[in-house]
This record gives C-alpha cells, structure tokens and sequence, in this order.
C-alpha cells in the first residue's frame, strides 16, 4: 500500500542528499546513483505519456482523412489507460517504481510553469471566485462527512482523514493530516486508497455528466477543480474534459490546495483538546509547514507573465513545457493505480468516501451553477 | 511519528524543487536558451 501511496517518500530517497555529505566524491557517486535510478521510470512515464499522444494524434488523423465523426479522445485518457493496463497486467517491475513516483513533482513543477497561462487579474478573479465555493463546500461537505461516519460507525480520526481528504485536498491533505492528528497507519491506508478509488471513479464520469449538462469550459473547470480530491486526478478530469478546462480545473484546484495548513491546523488543535495528540506549538510556523510552496511559485510566474517579462512566443514555449510535464503526470497516475489495492480496503470508507463524493459532486456543481448565474465567470 | 515528519519535510522539500526546475526552465526560455518547445 505504501508503494501506492506515498509518491514522493520515494522519490526523496532517491534523491535525498542528507545522507552523505555532497561535497565529497563519495557524496557525487551517490547522487550520481541516485538520480540515474530515476531514469527507467522516467523513460517509462515519457514512453507511456507519449503513446498516449500518439494514439489521440494518429486517430484524429485517420478520421479526418476519411471523413469519420468520431469523438475526439484526448490524450490524457489514453496515457491514464495505457498506465492502468500495464500496471494491473505485467506490473511495474521495480526498477521502474522510483521514477514512476516522480509523477507529482512533474504535476507540482507543471502547475508553476502554467502560472504563464494565467494573467494575475485572471488569478485573482476566478481564484477569489473559488476560494468563496470552496469555503462553502468545505464547511458543508466535512459536516456532512462527520455525519456519515458517525451513522457508518467509523473510527472518528478514520472520518476525519475522510473528511479532510475529500474536502481538500485528496492524498496530500491526509498524508499532511496524519502526524499532525496522530492517525493510525491503517486509518491513513484506507482513507488513501477510498479517496484513490473514487478519484479514479470521478475521471471518467466527470466529463461525461459535464458534456450532458452542456457546461461551460470555465463552468466544467470549475466543477473538477473543487470536487475531484487529488490533484493529479483534478487536472486530469479537467484537461479531459478541454484545454481551458483543465486550465480552470488546476486553479480552483490550488485555491482548495491553499487551505490545507488551515483544516489541518482545525483538526490537530481538535484532537489535542482532547488528549489524542499532540499539542500544537507556533500556529504560524504549522501553517507554513503545510503550506503548499508550488502556488508560490505559480503566482510568481503568473505576476511575470503579467508584467510582460515574457515575450508572447516564450508564453507558448512555457505553456507547452507545462503540457509535457502534465502529459508525465498523467501516465503516472495509471501507472501507480493498482486496481489489486484499491479492491482490498474494508467497504465502508469506501461507501462513506463513495455517498461524501456524490455530496460533494452535487453540492460543488449547484455553487458552480449558481456562480455562473451571479458572479459571471 | 519522526519518520512521518521526516517523510512531510522531504516531500515538502520536493516541492521547493519543482519550483525551482520550473523556475529555471522560465529563466532559460526568457534568455532563449531553449529552443522553442512544440506541442
């Protein structure tokens, strides 16, 4: 399970280099090593992304040459299935595995270079936006999340993990909520896995309920960004759905990111009122060590773009950058899906991940109705 | 318990250097160092 869950342990002990010095030789060598064993998974992630591309490319181009309507399928998708066949058939041997963890540091470093995309008024509007929805949708859906565990009987920090996963921010939140409540090992394990699942669930019916309802790009966007729990997943069922979606998907996504410090700030001053971990010292310096560093830096490139440190070919250049770093994110979800694992959790996190969900899907879709109603998206 | 502040602090470590690549990359398109990336 450990190997599912926790992409960048991994690839931090690949790549650490506090365990010997960097100044000596020996420190090079072992970097040398380190790094050099990132590079199957890697290739790996580039050969599965890239196939992925092809297959949309070559089926546009066969349609198109004979005249066939057919749907255009993007690229994302078929990276995402072409991870998950050869995960859950072959496997992923392990000389492949630590690469194939740097999935979400290419998602992190892609969401910064897509910052070129986005002119700082741009930011500041459609995040004020989400950060309105997201702060409704937080505080009713972890309400709600409560109810359902106390009704389903779950151990409470087993809820709570639920709920901070499905409320904010998918596997990041519950890994960063973990020590800071004192949660159990197993609990972490099966709230991962559900909000796992069900992530993967929300990729292919996302689009699907967003084409039916004739949402806008910015409406669908919207949506995937404040209800789909991981990142990965986030952009992903955005990028799926078009490309000024998946734009929108990453920045509602991030303005949800933002708040994590703050909820699991909430719940560890919760449970240390009551004895069940431990006390919290410097507020400040607790939310700056959840605080995720990323939307700095994608803010940073967004006020750069705006003051026109970049020329408008080096905007483009930028924006594709952000692709391929996107197009190796998305491989690397299905690659690191193992359907194997997902199946083994108990069926009540899951069915309380599964009905918090649909609360979720259906409450966040309602605000986005009513934002692009009210607030003009 | 260490070795899950351990892990957080390593995988926070690695969003500072995702930053940075990216914060790099931008720099080396802004010089033109790179060539001009398709899709």
């Amino acid at each position: 399970m450990e190997r599912l869950i926790q992409p960048n342990k991994e690839i931090a002990m690949a790549t650490s280099t506090t365990v010997v010095p960097s100044h000596s030789l020996t420190g090079f060598i072992g970097l040398g090593r380190r790094i050099a064993a990132l590079i199957p998974g890697l290739l790996l992630l580039a050969a599965v992304g890239y196939a992925g591309k092809f297959i949309e490319q070559s089926i546009a181009a066969y349609t198109k040459a004979g005249h066939i309507t057919f749907p255009n399928i993007e690229y994302v998708l078929w990276a995402i299935v072409l991870g998950l066949i050869i995960a859950n058939t072959i496997g992923i041997p392990r000389i492949f595995q630590v690469g194939v963890a740097t999935y979400d540091f290419w998602l992190k470093a892609g969401i910064v270079l897509l910052g070129s995309r986005f002119l700082l008024g741009d930011v500041l509007h459609l995040g004020g936006i989400s950060l309105l929805l997201v702060a409704i949708a937080i505080t009713l859906s972890l309400t709600f999340m409560h109810i359902l565990g106390r009704a389903f009987r779950l151990k409470p920090k087993l809820t709570s993990l639920l709920a901070i996963g499905s409320s904010i921010c998918g596997v990041s939140a519950i890994i960063a909520a973990k020590p800071a409540i004192d949660a159990d090992d197993e609990d972490a394990s099966y709230a991962i896995a559900a909000i796992l699942a069900l992530g993967a669930i929300s990729l292919f019916t996302f689009p699907l309920i967003g084409h039916s309802l004739h949402l806008s790009d910015k409406a669908y966007g919207l949506w995937a960004g404040l209800a789909v729990d991981n990142t990965a997943e986030a952009t992903a069922a955005g990028a799926l759905y078009s490309d000024a979606a998946g734009k929108v998907a990453v920045l509602a996504k991030t303005t949800r990111n933002a708040l994590i410090g703050f909820i699991v700030l909430g719940y560890a001053l919760y449970w240390s009122s009551r004895g069940e971990a431990h006390a919290v010292g410097n507020k400040a310096a607790f939310l700056w060590s959840k605080f995720p560093k990323f939307i700095l830096g994608f803010l940073l490139i967004s006020l750069l773009a705006t003051l026109g440190f970049f020329a408008k070919p080096q905007l483009a250049s930028l924006a594709n950058l952000s692709r391929w770093a996107f197009l190796l994110t998305f491989a690397g979800v299905g690659l690191r899906t193992s359907l194997r694992e997902l199946g083994k959790q108990g069926w009540k996190p899951f069915a309380v991940g599964a009905i918090g969900e649909l609360f979720i899907a259906l409450l966040t879709l309602s605000l986005v109705y009513g934002a692009d109603r009210y607030l003009h998206l | 318990m260490s070795k899950d502040a351990t892990s957080s602090r390593q995988a926070l470590s690695l969003d500072g250097y995702a930053v940075a690549l990216a914060l790099v990359l931008a720099l080396l398109v802004r010089l033109n160092l790179l060539p001009p990336i398709k899709w």
